[in-house]
């Protein structure tokens, strides 16, 4: 008799385990994982922050303003150069050096495009102080009063409509700016 | 109820018996291996120029060696230079296109302040960029020499050798690793055909 | 008797079964290896992230770039494959940083690097989403690797389940290998010119 109460409780035991393994294995997975989902969500911009034409919006330790939307002609007939100036006036320097900032351009098809590396010529030609500027980058070398001049071009085709520019620097995403 | 005990005692020590002789029997052969080929290392076979060698991915035959100033690019360079050349045969044996031959041959023994060596595809005359599989190449090795020591008349060159393994040890990925070298090869140096300084 | 031999025939079947088993695991490489979608030459490939169109194949025994007035021709002791598409990216600028030309006999050979200053040589052009860009693959491929080779586009050779387009390439005759080919810088939408010599 006492055989048969030990093996019922081994089986209950054996049941229960069973059971906690359903509540224990996906609670692994989430204490695993669980730095790499918040480093995840972070790194998704979702705040938006709209720069109206002209005016200044304060982001990631900075004064921002576009200061120059220009479209110009690349050569062939679909495809068309975007200039885009923008300045900085840093306030923070600290954060806005936290670098890997990026530009881009979306349009209504939300196709993304990114800046290239160095001007092209057309862009010398026709804004030859755009091409002087440096790329987002210069923001490394951020010192607090300074204002930065900053300028990124992107080649496109001439059919995009809903054109807008994407600006986030690293320390201050999920938050990200929209020049408009 | 004692009687019983016992007896599993008994048992579970003669389980550790064996268990420890078996690991005790393994660390000493073990110790034993490893005395034994420190003692007695492997001779690397001398190998004589012309003679293809392989070395697991590459298959190389060294024809010769040369000493001069005047890379195979054929540009003399700004600041004159000691060159050793040695050029060879390259043969990749890999299932694709590799560029990672560096470090196939040294030079023995090892030279102070020596940096590493460029490749040069005698095809091109100009810097190697890949050996294809199955298409055997000519290359020319370019040391440049420190110019405190004179260039050699003679140069060992070791060369090592790689294995192919289908799960490596740690993500289990295919991949070539480096293994003992597998031959030794005495080349003569010649000197410079046209004679100018050094 | 019998119970011994349910044991026996029980760890005999257990063990054929792991053996199975390790011999039918797909290895790292295999489980990491690029996912391909595969295609037609002449047709349009699309990936998730770029699309890629083949064009005319160029075979030959020595290329000559043509550059500046000079030219220097490069040799091959097997045969130089040169391939027109034109590809596009979908949805974000990117690169396509990785072509191969696998082999019927499986084995791989890269993009041959002594053309990589070609005019519109593959892993140096920006590719745009909307904008289709005419690009140049160039191998050296023993000349018994030529019919029955898949042309493999990928964005990166390194990176794990990577997309990459397979292309197998058809219609490719040994007859058409010609002694010498010119490659030129041209100023039209192709940024090149080829002609056999």
């Amino acid at each position: 008799m006492m055989a048969a109460a030990v093996q019922k409780g081994e089986r209950r035991r054996y049941w229960l385990s069973l059971a906690a393994l359903a509540i224990v294995l996906p609670l692994a997975i989430v204490v695993n994982s669980w730095e790499s989902a918040v480093a995840w969500r972070e790194r998704n911009v979702r705040t938006a922050l709209v720069a109206e034409r002209g005016a200044a919006q304060s982001y990631a330790g900075a004064q921002w303003q576009l200061t120059g939307l220009t479209r110009l002609a690349e050569g062939s007939a679909d495809a068309i150069l975007i200039v885009v100036e923008f300045e900085a006036a840093v306030d923070d320097p600290e954060l806005v050096r936290k670098g890997a900032c990026e530009v881009v351009l979306t349009d209504d098809k939300e196709r993304r495009w990114l800046p290239a590396f160095i001007p092209a010529r057309a862009v010398r030609q026709a804004r030859p102080a755009a091409a002087d500027k440096p790329r987002c980058g210069a923001l490394l070398n951020a010192e607090k009063g300074n204002t930065i001049k900053m300028a990124e071009s992107f080649t496109i085709p001439a059919s995009a409509t809903g054109l807008k520019v994407f600006l986030t620097v690293a320390a201050a995403r999920p938050a990200y700016l929209i020049f408009k | 109820m004692s009687a019983d005990q016992r007896l599993t005692l008994r048992r579970r020590l003669f389980a550790f018996l064996i268990a420890g002789v078996g690991a005790a029997t393994a660390a000493v052969v073990s110790f034993a291996m490893t005395v034994y080929e420190a003692a007695n290392p492997k001779v690397v076979p001398v190998v004589a120029p012309g003679q293809p060698i392989d070395t697991g991915r590459w298959i190389i035959t060294i024809h010769e060696a040369r000493s001069g100033s005047i890379p195979p690019t054929g540009t003399k360079p700004l600041v004159p230079k000691k060159l050793l050349m040695v050029e060879f045969d390259l043969n990749n044996r890999s299932a694709s296109t590799s560029n990672v031959f560096l470090r196939l041959f040294t030079i023995d023994p090892p030279v102070a302040n020596l940096p590493p060596p460029v490749l040069y595809l005698a095809r091109d005359k100009w810097i190697a960029s890949g050996v294809n599989p199955d298409m055997p190449e000519r290359m020319i090795a370019v040391w440049e020499w420190p110019s405190a020591a004179p260039l050699p008349q003679q140069v060992r060159l070791r060369i090592t050798s790689q294995i192919h393994k289908r799960r490596d040890n740690l993500y289990g990925a295919p991949g070539w690793f480096d293994r003992d070298p597998v031959a030794v090869v005495a080349v003569a140096v010649a000197p410079e055909a046209t004679g100018t300084a050094q | 008797m019998t119970g011994a031999l349910r044991g026996f025939v029980a760890i005999a079947f257990a063990a054929a079964v792991l053996y199975g088993l390790q011999r039918t695991t797909p290895g790292y490489g295999d489980i990491t290896s690029p996912i391909r979608v595969t295609g037609k030459p002449g047709q349009r490939v699309e990936a998730s992230a770029f699309s890629i169109v083949t064009g005319k194949v160029h075979l030959a025994r020595s290329v000559t770039i043509r550059s500046a007035g000079r030219g220097q021709a490069l040799t091959t002791s097997g045969v130089w494959v040169l391939v027109e598409g034109t590809a596009e990216a979908r949805s974000e600028s990117l690169g396509l940083t990785s072509a191969q030309w696998l082999g019927p006999n499986g084995v791989r050979y890269a993009l041959s690097q002594r053309l990589s200053t070609a005019p519109g040589i593959l892993p140096a052009q920006r590719l745009e989403p909307g904008l289709p860009k005419p690009v140049l693959m160039a191998f050296e491929v023993p000349q018994g690797q030529l019919s029955g080779g898949t042309l493999l586009v990928a964005r990166s050779a390194w990176t794990p389940l990577e997309e990459e387009v397979g292309i197998t390439m058809t219609d490719i005759r040994p007859d058409d290998i010609r002694p010498f080919l010119v490659l030129a810088r041209s100023e039209g939408a192709v940024p090149w010119t080829l002609n056999a010599q």
